[in-house]
């Protein structure tokens, strides 16, 4: 992709190199804190080191959580079983087949990330709480067999755990070698969340949690994202479990599935979708029976009556509300930095050009014979043939009803025809993904519009770009400390809110989705639709909900993108705003193609006037 | 044979109360309410502690009933509500609910100890012969209740405005205070017709297990999966047919694997149901019940 790896935009990335250099020393500054802590941590006696230990393999654990469950929306009940794999497979294959706890180590991480995957690949059919449910019952189900397989796992007393093996000589005066390991192995998986979050996979793993349908019609394969998250966090889940093993006795009390609750309490306790907020939520939760040393059961009772509190004063748990308040005391200075102006440089003109065939534009969109239904039912089209020629915007109306949102779907990927054909580019494509289809340079807008509120529209608009910027999911993991990952994300940015100036949505760039009007969650959407440079674009309802100024502007957006040789269809009830545009304009009536012709032929057409315009 | 399909009848009409009790909760709220085993605790606690200081059973039984009913608005009012309030949803339910629960629990661990107390016998003493199996009378009595409180349910959600109410507020909540109804009290009803059917349970079950604080667990755990193997939270009754059916996989497994297969084998037939059909066997969606497309004449 030239335009996002575009040399110029190294200038604007550095533009600030003094605040870069100060968040750079305060980093390192953290890091520092963080190695000192753990040094002392480490030398520390066995009661302090084993409750800061063990809240930080449920911090890991929280963590893992969090991956899927703040940034995917899948609720998993399962970490406690990951948990208990990992911790299960390294103290038996170490104690009694003595193998290298190292060797192990990977050996785990590989395990259960693969059965995550698998777990993972479930939540493909099934969502929300049922997901949340089945993943229960596999913990519910790894429980059971741990107590029962006295032979291997020693039933409810369990093992003791495998020991850790002692720093080589010379570095003993470090202390535990531990304690290292596992502060280590915490401060690695908060980088990795860290650096998520700032990478552009961000967005886009809220637009699947959020508005999967726009995710998909970006280019953004979902479900092999969904899987390899979740086998991500499984295997970091499962990697807790082998640090866990090292602690002690390894029994199936430690991994029921009142384990995969708790972790779930930790995360919303401390704030779900934030890098820090499990950390904090596992160590309330960890350290709370030894901190609030009373009469066991007074205190289970006031454990619970916390956590009822703070779940119900701090819905959002305490970062989420921490950073609320932050925000208010500090005038919203992050959304000014990403403010852009409307005064914006004009879009590259790297897009590609309207090349006119020999004998007249060649057909780029087809639909040829398209039945489809939903369900039971009469069909919803029937025999459809649409042919959409190269640099044309085609129109589409008809009443409610008549089936054209249902084409739009088709043509995109997002329903699969019962009979007949789709090609784009001459290419057969049904049966193809939306993905896919993005990637042959279509791209589409919902009726009603699907996007990420919590996030600005900048940020929506980056989703937009996901399949122009190279190995954005391979480089998420260490985006922040790549030089490239840096350029990308500033010039990603850069041409976001470039768009958005564009659509006229420029002022609204810093502010959350959720807050902007109707009309520019419209605007929003067809910049993250423009800001990728397709060929086709598929408008569905464009201009609902929008003022007549806004309409006007809309039609002069559209007007200059078909300038730039961009083929369009347009699903729109406004005619007054339609039929200026269009070359061709096809009328659906009870799924049925009608009439495909002129503006004009079908303003004139008797039948149109009377079952559409109603004249 | 006949022996165990009887008794996993007996005890599986037990998890199907429970299971009807969540469902119930879950179908107005569309939350699990993780503190239902603990209302059934709290019925026999309170029934176990007043018989024993000389009350006559029906009023003590009575008075667990009650008990267990006010906690039940009480986890609603304390645990349910304001959570709802602030965001329909999202999970926080899930830390308020099971927050009660340990309150619960502990509570009572805290007054009546951590060991198991005498609870009333009831009819626990009588056995009855039926062909070559035995049955006590109050294993008939489990059964008898729980079809009657399963078909009872059923007529009064179908068949009264009421139950058509709690119909309404399941669909949209939303849409059903715009046409008047008040969902916080069609709520409330809900949380105390549920303590009262996990309430029920337990007095049916108390003669057996006798009284423990620790009860709720093992119960709120085993009625959950019956909610889950019968589709439980699109249709209350289907709880029911879930608990029967884990009730004879597990006296089954029991039988005919070994006495330890209970604890897995229940899991196992529930993994398979899932997979099959995800919201469970009885309810709506499953594929293998779902009605057929029709035939479209000249098609």
């Amino acid at each position: 992709m030239s335009t996002a790896s575009d040399p110029q935009a190294s200038p604007s990335a550095f533009g600030r190199p003094r605040a870069g250099l100060g968040r750079a020393a305060g980093l390192l500054a953290v890091v520092l804190a963080y190695l000192a802590a753990t040094a002392y941590v480490a030398q520390a006696g066995l009661g302090f080191q084993s409750l800061v230990l063990v809240a930080a393999v449920f911090a890991i654990l929280a963590i893992s959580l969090d991956l899927v469950a703040g940034m995917l929306g899948l609720y998993s009940l399962g970490q406690g079983g990951f948990f208990g794999i990992g911790a299960y497979v390294t103290t038996i294959l170490a104690n009694d087949h003595g193998w290298n706890v190292f060797g192990l180590l990977l050996l785990v991480l590989v395990v259960t990330g693969l059965i995550g995957a698998a777990v993972g690949a479930m939540s493909l059919r099934i969502s929300g709480l049922y997901f949340a449910i089945t993943t229960f019952i596999f913990t519910l189900v790894l429980t059971v067999l741990a107590t029962d397989m006295v032979n291997v796992t020693g039933g409810l007393q369990g093992l003791l755990g495998p020991a850790f093996p002692d720093f080589p000589e010379g570095l003993g005066w470090l202390g535990r070698p531990l304690a290292w390991c596992i502060m280590l192995a915490l401060l690695l998986c908060l980088c990795l969340a860290w650096n998520v979050r700032r990478s552009p996979l961000y967005p886009v793993l809220l637009s699947i949690r959020d508005a999967e349908p726009f995710a998909e019609a970006a280019g953004v394969r979902t479900a092999a994202i969904k899987i390899g998250v979740f086998g991500l966090s499984a295997a970091m889940a499962g990697g807790a479990g082998w640090l866990f093993s090292f602690l002690g006795v390894v029994s199936p009390s430690q991994f029921d599935w009142s384990v995969s609750l708790n972790v779930l309490v930790m995360v919303l306790i401390g704030g779900i979708n934030t890098t820090i907020g499990p950390v904090i939520g596992a160590m309330f939760v960890s350290m709370f029976p030894t901190v609030v040393n009373i009469n066991p059961w007074l205190q289970e009772i006031v454990y619970g009556a916390l956590s009822i509190l703070a779940i119900t004063l701090l819905p959002e748990g305490v970062v989420g509300v921490a950073r609320r308040v932050l925000a208010r005391s500090f005038g919203g200075s992050a959304a000014a930095v990403e403010n852009i102006g409307p005064d914006v440089a004009p879009m590259p003109a790297s897009l590609p050009a309207a090349a006119p065939g020999p004998d007249g534009p060649e057909i780029l969109v087809e639909c040829r014979g398209i039945e489809f239904g939903y369900g039971v039912g009469p069909k919803v089209l029937r025999n459809v043939d649409v042919a959409v020629r190269r640099g044309h915007i085609h129109g589409l109306i008809g009443p409610n009803g008549s089936g054209k949102s249902t084409l739009a779907n088709v043509i995109s990927g997002r329903l699969r025809p019962h009979a007949g054909e789709v090609l784009i580019k001459g290419l057969r494509v049904d049966g193809m993904p939306p993905s896919s289809r993005s990637r042959l340079g279509l791209r589409r807008t919902f009726q009603a519009a699907q996007l990420v509120k919590e996030l600005t529209p900048t940020q929506n608009v980056m989703v937009g770009l996901y399949d122009r910027v190279p190995r954005i999911v391979s480089r998420a993991p260490f985006w922040p400390m790549l030089p490239s990952g840096r350029r990308d994300m500033a010039a990603m940015r850069r041409r976001a809110g470039e768009t958005l100036g564009i659509v006229g949505a420029g002022e609204w760039a810093g502010r959350r989705v959720g807050d902007v009007p109707h009309g520019i969650e419209q605007l929003t959407q067809l910049a993250s639709v423009y800001v990728a440079g397709p060929d086709i674009i598929v408008l569905d309802e464009p201009a609902t909900g929008l003022s007549a100024k806004e309409v006007r502007h809309l039609a002069a957006i559209l007007a200059h993108l078909k300038g730039q040789g961009v083929t369009m269809i347009i699903i729109e009830h406004q005619t007054r705003f339609l039929f200026p545009l269009c070359d061709r304009v096809t009328v659906l009536n009870a799924g049925e193609v009608i009439l495909t012709g002129s503006a004009d032929e079908v303003r004139a057409h008797p039948t149109i006037r009377q079952v559409y315009l109603g004249e | 044979m006949l022996q165990f399909i009887l008794s996993g009848i007996a005890i599986g009409a037990i998890y199907g109360l429970v299971g009807m009790a969540l469902a119930i909760s879950f179908y107005v709220t569309r939350i699990i309410n993780f503190a239902q085993g603990q209302l059934m605790m709290v019925t026999v606690m309170v029934t176990a502690e007043l018989a024993s200081s000389g009350f006559p059973v029906w009023l003590a039984a009575v008075a667990g009933l009650a008990c267990s009913c006010i906690v039940g608005v009480l986890s609603y009012l304390i645990a349910v509500r304001p959570i709802l309030m602030s965001n329909r949803f999202s999970f926080g339910w899930l830390v308020s609910t099971l927050g009660f629960a340990v309150i619960v629990e502990n509570a009572a661990a805290y007054i009546w100890g951590p060991t198991s107390q005498a609870f009333p016998p009831i009819l626990n003493k009588i056995s009855l012969p039926i062909g070559d199996a035995v049955l006590t009378a109050q294993q008939l009595l489990a059964i008898a209740t729980a079809a009657i409180l399963a078909g009872g349910f059923e007529v009064v959600r179908r068949h009264t405005l009421f139950g058509k109410l709690g119909m309404a507020t399941a669909a949209d909540p939303e849409m059903a205070s715009a046409i008047g109804a008040n969902t916080t009290v069609v709520a409330i009803v809900a949380f105390a017709v549920s303590a009262v059917f996990a309430g029920i349970a337990g007095l049916l079950i108390g003669p057996t297990t006798f009284a423990n604080p620790y009860l709720g667990d093992t119960f709120g755990t085993y009625g959950f999966i019956a909610m889950m193997i019968g589709g439980g939270t699109e249709r209350p009754v289907a709880a029911m047919f879930g608990g029967l059916l884990l009730g004879i996989c597990a006296e089954g497994a029991n039988a005919l694997i070994n006495s330890q297969a209970s604890d897995w084998f229940p899991f196992l037939v529930l993994v398979v149901i899932l997979i099959v059909s995800p919201k469970g066997l009885f309810s709506a969606s499953n594929p293998l019940f779902r009605p057929r497309r029709p035939m479209v004449a000249g098609n």
